[in-house]
């Protein structure tokens, strides 16, 4: 009894979960800026490696920024990150790199260990 | 030996069969993917397969019951603009939280993956396209057929 509850006590089904750093988002009004990906863009480094693919011709609409770099999200991808508990998730681009992703639940920051470089269409 | 392990197995099917949704079809039902409220968003909550059809947590969003995770059913929920997150408990908690905002349409799918003792029922934030297609095959398991689903809540 005392063995399984250890071994059940061990699992670790609710340990893994994302790491983000709070942030503070700046709304942009009424911005049309947005882009599209000329091609395909797997993340692999992702929290907890959980693969995430950002399909060509999808719009990113441009939605606030944070101190990492401007904020876009999708309406016709929906991203999320995935540990123990799915989060949904906005890009984080600066300079023509993916630098993040912003938790708009959360209002957190999680960053990259690699900026990731997008093929950008505006 | 033999006949008593096909009764043990045909209790087990019958229990699944049992388990699963029994309502109308999403088609049957044909709710509209937006709330009559422009003011509202909706939520659709659905469960399409029916592996580990004996599990049918409870749906709880923002800290209220909104319904059950049950195999192969459906329901949805109108909802204000805002950030909402949706737990579902077996042998631990699973969250997925997402914004929701006017007039928008939300899907959140349950899957079972493997547990210690139970399998985990878990919700996944999926696109409109996908939603729309798996939603299809599921059963109706709200309160009232055309309604907001939203009567249906209680508090936890």
């Amino acid at each position: 009894m005392w063995l399984l509850a250890a071994i059940g006590y061990g699992c670790a089904f609710d340990l893994a979960d994302i790491n983000y750093s709070p942030t503070t988002f700046q709304d942009a009004d009424k911005s049309e800026q947005s882009f599209t990906l000329t091609k395909k863009v797997s993340l692999k480094d992702t929290p907890c490696w959980y693969l995430r693919e950002l399909q060509p011709l999808i719009r990113w609409q441009l939605v606030g920024s944070v101190a990492q770099g401007d904020v876009f999200r999708s309406k016709n991808q929906t991203l999320t990150l995935e540990c123990s508990n799915i989060y949904e998730a906005y890009l984080v681009v600066r300079e023509g790199y993916l630098v993040g992703f912003y938790l708009p639940v959360q209002q957190g920051f999680v960053k990259l260990a690699e900026p990731v470089h997008l093929p950008l269409k505006q | 030996m033999v006949k008593a392990l096909r009764v043990i197995v045909l209790c087990l099917f019958a229990f699944t069969l049992a388990a699963c949704a029994s309502g109308l079809q999403f088609s049957q039902v044909n709710p509209s993917l937006t709330p009559q409220n422009p003011e509202l968003g909706r939520i659709f909550f659905y469960r399409p397969s029916f592996v580990g059809a004996a599990l049918r947590p409870d749906v709880v969003l923002n800290g209220r019951i909104v319904g059950e995770a049950a195999a192969q059913g459906f329901f949805y929920v109108d909802r204000p603009p805002g950030t909402y997150e949706v737990v579902t408990s077996t042998e631990v908690e699973r969250k997925v939280s997402f914004v929701l905002d006017k007039g928008q349409t939300r899907f959140v799918r349950f899957s079972v993956s493997w547990g210690f003792f139970v399998g985990h029922v878990y919700g996944d934030l999926v696109n409109e396209v996908m939603g729309k297609y798996e939603i299809q095959a599921c059963k109706y398991t709200g309160p009232q057929p055309g309604g907001s689903g939203n009567e249906s809540t209680k508090t936890q």
